[in-house]
């Protein structure tokens, strides 16, 4: 009996061995890339996660339907960090060290981004974030790439257009404790640089229902122009209702076919500065336009660029060292000029996304359309 | 500690009966096995599970050693506290800004801002600790949206929306605690001590005072037990244990920003004791377990992980209103009562 069971364990070693390394053969040729996602399709920053998940799954499956990356599919392991930065890092933490994946797409806000470059960065795993620069110390970052400019290229931009394409010379700006308050802090540092006088600048608590105070305020100044900076359409109706006339400026994040529902009769002579007017895109935008509209039927905003643009870089880098390169070796893969749907990134500026005020595309609101501006910044 | 005034309480009488009963109540054996098998179940668990399971469970250990504060409090002391993540808030910003950006020695921050929390404590619990019921739940809660709108404005310190980032790792001697395999060996320690000096508090004189106080007010201050103070101490051992779980948060995930400190994280460390139980303070450890382990569960299910969470939430409370603690308990009792009934060589009808 033990001899016979004995000998038959014998005969089944080789059996299984064979068996191992035939499916390991197998599962070798068919193991998909992996690459992570880290969004906030949830919380408040859902806005412009829920558009970024779209980009990005279209990006994905065009490249498999194409055959992959160096024939190899890619597996895109998604994941929500419910606006949060601690969940962020636990889900970084997954990504990485359990998932093993190559590179990580996001996260959509800032700080979620902080703490995952703080896990990534010292891991060289690449992170396509969807934020601009946030404080200095993230130039000794190596591995993390920023998909949007820094917030200081914002406030130049909308001074841009404020003072070269609006002719204004009075601004009023109203903006909110959180986004807002990081683009204002900036646009007081640059302002010098512009033949512009900040005539009043009121700010509204993040989450608040009503900002016709602060509006009037501003509207008592009486501007030529005035930024509204934050992730709210409150605002924007707010300074109709007391009958601002003047122009109102704003920025990407408010730039999209949500907010302009939420905006009503306000959406009218309101100019962004934002990187895509899908009614009209730019010569280097219409192939992603038309994939985009094919596969959802509405049009792309910048998020939905970006996120596309994010997937195809890390791609790109992907084709050029191969899957089982060294750690690190995808992200100096990275880090070079690609062109975007979005725009033309450059990864290897200081800034870690080498968008300059020439990379803006500026766009009007008419009655609630995007009409885009021919002015151009930076010139 | 407590004032001579408590020893004219009659002895024997509200004093001893329940101390002795606790002290009188020598585990079992079988609840010593159980316990021997938690404690080589946790262990070895950082061997077995994969990285990102043991970071779930380090987070899982610094909401129990916050939500144990807000536990005793509402266990022992009968207050509801809502603004547990001001205290938090401080211990984090406090551990950054002393070692992120002075440079400070991490014990430092630590100190600070555990003093700083027992301090703001002190001086805010005196007034609203006065209050009772729903205007004490509400006083806390506003104490916690101050304290965010602190945060956001005070950018100085804390870096407003972007944060302070790069709090360098927690070291002792040379070794850093830089993986959640070696996090987990320093927070969880730090949550079970906390729990047994909780449970041993329980059963001195003072826990006795705080049980007269929560159950009979008015009975407890004819006995000359000062509820005022036994309130503020409490209160201020439970914020001192907020900033003590901020700090060690800080120095282990390197970044804090106000989005770690607002209003929903103060809801969740009261979730803590109400659904792991409050009555005992292991009970957070079950609901710290709860808290950081089943959204992540349900989060494979896609976006309505957030909704089906909820919906758990409102379950455990509506059929476990113990807690899953007291469930535990109930259980435990059941299966007892029937051993014994079969010992016995008695039939269940």
């Amino acid at each position: 009996m033990t001899q016979s069971v004995s000998r038959r364990a014998l005969l089944a070693v080789p059996a299984l061995v064979l068996a191992l390394a035939g499916t390991g053969a197998v599962v070798e040729a068919a193991e998909p890339i992996r690459i992570g996602a880290i969004l906030s399709t949830t919380g408040p920053g859902a806005g412009a996660g829920i558009p970024q998940r779209n980009g990005l799954q279209l990006a994905v499956k065009l490249v498999n339907e194409k055959g992959g990356i160096n024939g190899r599919q890619v597996q895109l392991i998604m994941e929500d960090d419910g606006s949060s930065p601690d969940v962020a890092v636990t889900k970084a933490n997954n990504l990485i060290f359990s998932q093993k994946v190559q590179a990580i797409i996001g996260p959509t806000l800032t700080a979620s981004t902080l703490a995952v470059g703080g896990v990534a960065d010292p891991g060289k795993i690449p992170v396509m974030a969807f934020t601009g620069l946030g404080v200095a110390m993230e130039k000794t970052r190596r591995c993390v790439f920023h998909m949007l400019p820094s917030q200081d290229l914002n406030a130049r931009a909308l001074l841009e257009v404020a003072t070269k394409g609006l002719g204004a010379k009075k601004l009023g700006v109203l903006h909110d404790s959180a986004y807002g308050n990081i683009v204002m802090t900036k646009i007081r540092e640059v302002s010098p640089d512009y033949p512009v006088e900040i005539v009043a600048v009121e700010k509204w608590e993040v989450g608040a229902t009503d900002a016709t105070t602060q509006a009037a305020k501003v509207k008592a100044a009486s501007p030529d122009a005035v930024a509204v900076i934050g992730n709210s359409a409150t605002p924007f109706r707010n300074a109709r209702q007391i009958r601002m006339t003047m122009p109102l400026l704003s920025g990407i994040g408010t730039a999209t076919y949500e907010y302009v529902k939420a905006m009503g009769d306000a959406a009218d002579n309101i100019v962004f500065a934002e990187f895509l007017v899908a009614e009209d895109p730019l010569p280097g935008q219409s192939a992603f336009v038309e994939a985009f509209h094919k596969e959802y039927g509405v049009l792309p905003k910048t998020m939905e660029a970006s996120a596309w643009d994010a997937f195809n870089a890390v791609a790109a880098g992907l084709a050029k060292v191969g899957p089982e390169a060294q750690p690190g070796a995808l992200c100096e893969a990275i880090r070079g000029p690609f062109d975007g749907a979005m725009a033309r990134f450059d990864f290897s500026q200081e800034d870690l996304t080498g968008l300059t005020l020439k990379s803006y595309v500026f766009s009007k609101l008419d009655k609630g359309k995007f009409v885009r501006l021919p002015f151009k910044a930076g010139s | 500690m407590l004032p001579n005034k408590t020893s004219l309480a009659p002895p024997g009488i509200a004093g001893e009966l329940p101390a002795q009963r606790l002290r009188t109540t020598r585990p079992s054996a079988a609840a010593l096995s159980v316990l021997a098998l938690a404690a080589g179940l946790y262990l070895i668990l950082p061997l077995v599970l994969e990285r990102h399971a043991v970071d779930l469970l380090v987070f899982c250990g610094l909401y129990a050693i916050a939500g144990a504060g807000v536990g005793f409090l509402l266990g022992q002391g009968g207050i509801v506290n809502l603004g547990q993540a001001a205290f938090y808030g401080i211990g984090g910003y406090a551990s950054a800004y002393c070692s992120a950006r002075l440079g400070w020695p991490t014990p430092a921050g630590i100190a600070i801002g555990i003093a700083l929390s027992l301090a703001i404590a002190a001086l805010i619990g005196r007034p609203i600790l006065r209050l009772s019921g729903y205007f004490l739940a509400l006083a806390t809660l506003a104490l916690g949206i101050i304290c965010t709108n602190i945060y956001f404005e005070a950018d100085f310190i804390t870096g407003g929306t972007l944060g302070v980032p790069g709090v360098p790792k927690l070291a002792i001697g040379g070794f850093v605690f830089d993986t959640p395999e070696k996090f987990y060996y320093l927070v969880w320690p730090i949550a079970f001590a906390t729990i047994l000096a909780m449970h041993n508090l329980m059963g001195s004189r003072v826990g006795l005072a705080l049980q007269a106080m929560r159950d009979a007010p008015d009975a407890a201050m004819v006995m000359a037990i000062d509820n005022a103070r036994l309130k503020l101490w409490i209160f201020m051992l439970s914020s001192g244990l907020g900033a003590l779980s901020g700090s060690l948060f800080a120095h282990y995930v390197g970044f804090v920003n106000v989005d770690s400190f607002g209003v929903d994280k103060s809801i969740m460390f009261l979730l803590v004791p109400v659904i792991g139980g409050a009555s005992v303070p292991a009970g957070a450890i079950i609901g710290a377990l709860f808290i950081g382990l089943v959204p992540e569960l349900l989060s494979a299910l896609g976006d309505i992980h957030r909704v089906l969470f909820g919906l758990a939430l409102v379950a455990s409370v509506v059929f476990f209103p113990d807690g899953l603690w007291g469930l535990g308990r109930s259980l435990t009792g059941l299966v007892r009562r029937r051993s014994g009934a079969a010992a016995r060589g008695e039939t269940t009808p």
